[in-house]
């Protein structure tokens, strides 16, 4: 549960999770405007976006509990500069949607899982820059894909637990590790999940796993 | 397996939440949310937690369908009750071999619940009594950059198409003889429904943008509804921004 909900953290960390979402969002749009084709990229990133806010509704059984996917790293991978303002749409709808998350928090989280997806991203691309030169087309791909997904993941525990930390150190370093320990499944769990859906892109529909906005070049 | 998101059920209801401006009912309580999620004790957070109740049974929303939206962040909240008893430092309430609950501890656990439980409770007048593509249109006249608040009409329209496209999909793996189990077997082929499910949903993006260019869009959203504050909007957010400032002043002076 990536998700912080209302009520938990203190008023510098909300703050600084809407700044940084606000500046991530802003440089998004302002990305899209400058390459000028608004109209083009709207219907067809929100239509991914919300094939992936399904997919993140998806439970699990991961042993006696189940956890739900988050697929933060595999937004990344896909859209690239866009996973951000994806993610950002995401974690608003599953806060009033689901409560699942809370108002206030819909900064921290969106940055909490946005960022590391756009760090996915990178892993990925510099990933199979060097890898494909090294091994075998799929076997690279399942690699940084898998790596990208899982990496993903853990930033998004690590950064979450971070943010209860800088918000009350001593009331909630416990709940914080408690918090990273239960990811560590989920973590290997995505790992392997975004591997697979990575492989299967690149064998159906490899303009897929190169970003949205880069295959109209 | 996947549910369709209902948090607008109830939106044919009448009640004063469901007459009250869609716009000035996102600010009000918006800010009412922050207010409630700052208050620093107890006291003042049973006030908030009241407050929210009054709201919620004002919006006359059915009262299982409140618990049901509830009941999410009553689970994210259990552990920091369980947990936190014991971690914080303070006056010690009891001490079992070496395991000590502190009075602090309890004290702040608690806090943190009703305080997020106050601010799920306020969602619910905010959100639940307004069709939800009304208020995406709101939160345009609020000035949100055009590109979100079309994001964010097209996305919440087409989660209804995915999560009857992967239903169907589901249903056939599971006739097949597929089983939902926490092996590498099953995760890989979840993989690859998703990856078709992310296939589909590119290549249904393309045709609904096609579709779109064909009747004329530009990217700028066009809207049919209309918003009007009446006398009982400006008394409402007067009503419930007043509330949260007035917590806001009791909590900081």
């Amino acid at each position: 549960m990536v998700h912080i909900s209302d009520g938990i953290l203190s008023l510098p960390v909300l703050a600084a999770g809407w700044a940084i979402t606000i500046a991530l969002l802003a440089v998004a749009i302002w990305w899209s405007n400058k390459k000028g084709n608004l109209e083009d990229e709207i219907p067809k990133l929100s239509v991914m976006t919300a094939a992936f806010f399904v997919a993140s509704l998806i439970h699990i059984p991961v042993g006696p509990t189940s956890a739900h996917f988050i697929l933060n790293g595999l937004v990344g991978v896909i859209l690239g500069i866009f996973a951000f303002p994806a993610i950002f749409i995401g974690v608003v709808l599953q806060t009033v949607l689901f409560q699942h998350g809370g108002i206030t928090t819909i900064g921290v989280n969106s940055a909490n899982i946005g960022i590391p997806a756009l760090i996915a991203y990178c892993i990925f691309k510099w990933g199979n820059k060097v890898g494909m030169t090294l091994m075998r087309k799929d076997l690279s791909v399942w690699i940084f894909g898998a790596l990208a997904g899982g990496v993903a993941v853990f930033l998004a525990v690590i950064f979450t637990a971070f943010s209860l930390i800088l918000s009350s150190k001593e009331a909630f370093f416990a709940i914080a590790i408690a918090l990273t320990i239960a990811h560590i499944p989920i973590i290997i769990i995505e790992a392997i999940v975004t591997g697979s859906i990575v492989v299967f892109l690149l064998k159906v529909k490899p303009e897929l796993i190169g970003g949205l906005g880069d295959d109209k070049k | 397996m996947v549910n369709y998101p209902e948090i607008d059920k109830y939106s044919s209801l009448d009640s004063p939440m469901h007459r009250f401006d869609p716009r000035a009912k996102i600010v009000a309580f918006t800010i009412l949310i922050f207010a409630v999620v700052l208050v620093p004790n107890l006291e003042l957070a049973f006030i908030a937690f009241i407050g929210a109740i009054l709201f919620l049974i004002a919006s006359k929303l059915p009262r299982r369908f409140a618990l049901q939206h509830i009941k999410w962040v009553f689970l994210f909240v259990v552990p920091f009750i369980l947990i936190m008893p014991f971690t914080v430092p303070g006056r010690e309430i009891f001490n079992f071999h070496g395991l000590s609950m502190t009075y602090e501890g309890l004290e702040y656990g608690i806090l943190v619940a009703v305080r997020a439980i106050s601010a799920v409770i306020l969602v619910l007048p905010m959100i639940a009594t307004t069709r939800f593509d009304v208020t995406i249109k709101a939160l345009g006249e609020l000035k949100m950059p055009s590109m979100l608040v079309q994001m964010f009409m097209f996305t919440y329209r087409y989660i209804f198409v995915f999560v009857v496209e992967f239903q169907r999909m589901w249903r056939a793996m599971v006739a097949r003889g597929f089983q939902l189990k926490t092996n590498l077997y099953a995760l890989k082929t979840i993989g690859r429904v998703l990856g078709m499910l992310f296939v589909r949903s590119y290549e249904r993006g393309d045709r609904v943008y096609q579709a779109l260019r064909a009747r004329g869009y530009t990217a700028k959203p066009k809207t049919l509804v209309e918003f009007k504050m009446r006398a009982s909007d400006y008394v409402w957010t007067v009503v419930i921004i007043g509330f949260a400032v007035s917590l806001l002043i009791v909590s900081f002076a």
